[in-house]
């Protein structure tokens, strides 16, 4: 019987063949085709040239995930503490916005952000630049704050911090509790609780939260280029860019593709072999 | 556990103030009266009425929904049946299709969009060549040759990202059965169909209704993989609010987001305030439910009461499966319809609605960034366009490139019209391919209230004083051409010394903070608000500007200019070359040029429209036409002579650009 039903599997193999393993065998055929045709290995030859890009993509990415990191564990921890009817609220309010599209939710960022923007508007009612310009001599109408690397990472955050929060909190919830009980009988105090006990448990949660929000960020091409003016690169805006943007190379396209997705495979396996058991870690 | 302290409360409340803060400014600006999002004019119902009546965006929302819901709908019996398939695998195998089945999933988006972009091009090319060789050999039955991006592969694309996520919560579930149970049955006497539909079924629903959701919210919130795999023909809401992102965004997407979000904001508290109902009732056994969203959805749904939500839902799915049926076998069927590319803000839409109801051909309206862009878009195969609006140097290229259709002017008497001096330009010497549809200049538009000195000369652009408030043009002829202009060279140079040159200028300006972006269409938002003070733009759009802000002035530089012509061409295979010379034929009419002058501000190269235009005006708005804003629109002859049109380059100069280009962007 066990064979039988492992028959079920065979469309989808088939379909995953197709659509899934196929694509990618393009993009590694493509990285290593000249435009006219033919094996070449030039469009590797001037990755040196996008390194930068891959410097600040990854940086910035980093950031992100680290901020996501410090916002969502305290919260999702948080949450865990407080009573069912508190908690059906927030998870509702968490997945809420992704109800109303990510790139919308961008595109008031920037009129929140703007120059002449709700923000600076704010602060020029309430005085606060002009306090600013008394205190450090200056002479500014507006915070600059569109266009920065600062405001990509804000919409990094904004857009994937529920996807931190999520699995976070999914493993906080299922813990044992008889295991901190335990902890405290044995006389540890409650950062020790935390440290020792909760903290260890959480990490499936921890692991899966940073690769839903990394991998996101560092390919990302619509927030760089709503937050960030479009004038410094990031990896998703290279490889745009190459595809259906102003400067038409597929190779060239498929080659950064193939280098990113090569690293960032390698750093989650990597660090799948610091947290083992991360397959109970609950996407979502 | 000990409860949180104030502080950490108020912790929580931030972020979620953080969370919710743009979603109410959305809110709050569906009602307003004017089209800002900034600045309050009073409170209206206005776009919601217009909502209904916006083709593009109901359009939108309706694919997006459908391809939604028929993705959720596969992909949640394909992925239950595969996850029942992997689980009853030997283990190494299993762990191996897990690996792959993680793929998706694991990989970035772009990635997986421009890897099933490529796959689904490469396979058009191979099915083509096959039909045309499978037709000839026999006359039976007549195979498609022409295969495109749409709807199919956007299903598609929609249904491989989905499975992962169905097969992950389904998964867990199987392994909690208990194994026995099927064993029991089978021992009872069920054969192994009976066993699955009797035992296993029941035990895994709350997995398979859960992953459904989590499928359906990933399918409504995607856009990169939509991006790269729906083509030209279907655009789902997230790809309309991305091409509107460029230009401006307006409040009738507020208005959908609002309703959508009131939408599943009502039905989430519904479905909670049902749960604690029966948690009040159920006592102690049902306050212990808790666990995410997805779950407790998933077992409201599972409960007797919920049993009138599960046919509704049953039927909901049944009802997208026969719409999405007769949809896609409607479309397949020779409807008259007609795809254009144009620019953003390049059309009076009033005329595509004339041009529907006078001859029954539905117009697909797209617009593309610049001509670059739209290069990209044909020969990657994501633009499946009959009608394209390039400019000329562009236009060279693609007949050089063997890409456009000879135009039957037989079927465009309009074309007549054309002024005598904008026919068989050096773009097309023999007028056989295109036919004008506006031209104009490009000039720097300053807002005389943050630049205090009347700018004259290109090398504002380049100019530290000026430092984040210059807009730069994000397209490498134009940018370059500003650079090219300044230093005296030619638009058309080949010469790499001079080039990098121009690119130098670029690449310090950019590093010395000149650029506060570098932009197209989003500069009406930036110009209009003064978020800026000067960028460089087409003359056409200066005057659209001009309307929302006062302070603009526009100049043409002393060291001269660019002029333009755009032009409407077919492109080689295009399926509707019919409809798409009878489009082109009632553009070129002089009335739809002049209601088009009207609207984007472009000079047009009808003849009589170029004339008639300032009396059109006085007899419009009751007031005469400021022969100044005349002469920014249809720049005199004279104004014409200082300018230089882009030629096209040869194939080593345009690889430079591109090199350049890319190199500006690091």
């Amino acid at each position: 019987m066990r064979n039988k039903l492992s028959h079920f599997a065979i469309p989808y193999v088939v379909w995953m063949a197709l659509f899934v393993v196929a694509p990618i065998i393009m993009v590694v055929v493509y990285a290593f085709s000249a435009a006219e045709g033919g094996f070449t290995l030039d469009n590797f030859a001037n990755m040196g040239t996008y390194a930068v890009v891959f410097g600040r993509s990854f940086k910035l990415a980093l950031i992100a995930t680290a901020v996501c990191l410090l916002i969502g564990y305290p919260v999702s921890y948080m949450m865990s503490k407080e009573g069912p009817r508190f908690q059906r609220a927030a998870m509702v309010l968490i997945m809420l916005p992704m109800w109303i599209n990510f790139l919308l939710r961008t595109y008031s960022w920037m009129s929140i952000l703007e120059n002449n923007g709700l923000l600076n508007r704010l602060f020029q009612r309430i005085g606060l630049i002009a306090l600013y310009n008394q205190v450090f001599g200056t002479d500014i109408e507006f915070f600059h704050m569109l266009n920065t690397q600062g405001a990509v990472v804000l919409g990094m955050v904004y857009n994937y911090l529920p996807f931190m929060i999520l699995p976070i909190y999914s493993v906080i919830i299922k813990l044992d509790h008889s295991l901190i009980e335990a902890a405290r009988d044995l006389g540890a105090n409650s950062f020790n609780v935390f440290r020792r006990v909760i903290l260890p448990l959480s990490f499936p949660g921890i692991l899966s939260g940073i690769t839903m929000v990394f991998v996101p960020s560092v390919s990302t091409f619509a927030i760089s280029k709503m937050l960030g003016g479009g004038t410094d690169l990031l990896l998703g805006d290279l490889i745009e860019q190459q595809f259906l943007g102003g400067a038409y190379n597929p190779q060239l396209g498929a080659a950064i593709s193939l280098v990113m997705m090569v690293i960032v495979v390698v750093c989650m396996v990597v660090m799948n072999r610091f947290g083992e058991g991360e397959e109970q870690a609950v996407m979502l | 556990m000990k409860k949180n302290s104030a502080f950490n409360r108020i912790f929580t409340a931030l972020v979620f103030l953080f969370l919710y803060a743009p979603i109410l400014l959305l809110i709050v600006f569906s009602f307003n009266k004017g089209n800002s999002n900034t600045v309050w004019a009073g409170f209206s119902l206005d776009w919601y009425q217009k909502l209904f009546r916006d083709r593009l965006i109901m359009q939108s929302v309706y694919t997006t929904l459908l391809v939604s819901l028929l993705a959720t709908a596969i992909a949640t019996a394909a992925g239950t049946f595969a996850a029942i398939g992997f689980y009853s695998l030997r283990r190494r195998k299993r762990a191996a299709l897990t690996t792959v089945n993680n793929i998706p999933m694991m990989n970035a988006d772009i990635v997986t969009g421009v890897a099933m972009c490529l796959f689904f091009v490469a396979f058009f090319t191979l099915w083509s060549d096959f039909a045309v060789w499978f037709n000839g050999v026999q006359h039976v039955i007549e195979l498609p040759t022409r295969l495109t991006l749409g709807f199919g592969t956007l299903l598609i694309a929609h249904v491989t990202f989905n499975i992962p996520y169905v097969i992950l919560s389904v998964s867990p579930k199987l392994r909690q059965m208990d194994k026995n149970l099927v064993d029991a049955a089978m021992d009872l006497g069920c054969t192994w169909m009976q066993a699955f539909w009797k035992v296993i079924l029941p035990e895994i629903k709350p997995g398979i209704v859960s992953g459904a959701l989590t499928a359906f919210t990933m399918s409504v919130d995607d856009f990169i993989i939509s991006y790269f795999t729906a083509g030209s023909s279907s655009s789902t809401l997230a790809m309309t609010i991305y091409g509107m992102t460029k230009k401006r965004v307006t409040p009738e997407i507020n208005a959908i987001s609002t309703l959508l979000f009131v939408t599943v904001l009502l039905l989430l508290v519904i479905v909670n305030i049902r749960e604690a109902r029966l948690e009040r009732r159920g006592g102690q056994a049902a306050v212990r439910r808790r666990g995410p969203l997805a779950q407790r959805v998933s077992r409201t749904l599972s409960t007797p009461k919920g049993q009138w939500l599960r046919r509704g839902t049953a039927a909901a799915l049944a009802a997208a499966f026969v719409i999405s049926v007769t949809v896609l076998t409607s479309a397949t069927n020779a409807q008259s319809v007609v795809n254009v590319c144009s620019w953003g803000e390049y059309i009076d839409e009033e005329l595509i609605t004339q041009f529907e109801e006078e001859t029954g051909i539905i117009v697909n309206y797209q617009t593309a960034e610049s001509n670059e862009a739209l290069y990209s878009l044909l020969k990657s195969g994501a633009g499946d366009y009959d009608v394209i609006v390039p400019s000329d140097y562009m236009i060279s290229q693609l007949i050089e490139e063997d890409m456009l259709a000879e135009l039957d002017y037989g079927n465009i008497p309009n074309f007549d019209l054309i002024d005598q001096r904008f026919k068989n330009l050096p773009y097309d010497p023999e007028n056989k391919y295109t036919v004008p549809y506006a031209w104009g200049t490009v000039g720097i538009i300053y807002n005389t209230a943050m630049v205090d000195e009347p700018i004259t000369s290109w090398g504002a652009m380049f100019d530290t004083k000026y430092a984040g408030n210059v807009l730069m043009f994000r397209n490498s002829r134009d940018a370059m051409a500003t650079a090219l202009l300044y230093l005296g060279y030619s638009l058309n140079t080949t010469d790499e010394g001079e080039l990098r040159e121009a690119f130098q200028l670029l690449a310090d300006a950019k590093k010395n903070g000149v650029y506060q972006s570098f932009v197209m269409d989003e500069i009406y938002q930036k110009m209009e608000g003064g978020n800026a003070a000067i960028g460089a733009y087409y003359a056409g759009d200066y005057l659209t500007m001009l309307e929302n802000n006062e302070d603009l002035a526009f100049v043409i530089p002393d060291e001269g200019s660019n002029w333009f012509m755009d032009a409407m061409c077919v492109l080689k295979d295009a399926p509707h070359k019919e409809e798409a010379e009878a489009w082109i034929n009632f553009i070129a009419s002089t009335d739809a040029n002049l209601a088009n002058m009207d609207y984007i501000w472009y000079a047009s190269p009808n003849e009589e429209a170029l004339e008639q235009y300032p009396a059109y005006y006085e007899e419009l708005y009751e007031e005469e036409l400021d022969p100044a804003i005349y002469e920014i629109m249809a720049a005199p002859q004279e104004i014409l002579d200082r300018c230089e049109s882009y030629l096209v380059l040869p194939p080593e100069t345009r690889m430079l650009y591109n090199t350049l280009w890319t190199e500006l962007g690091i």
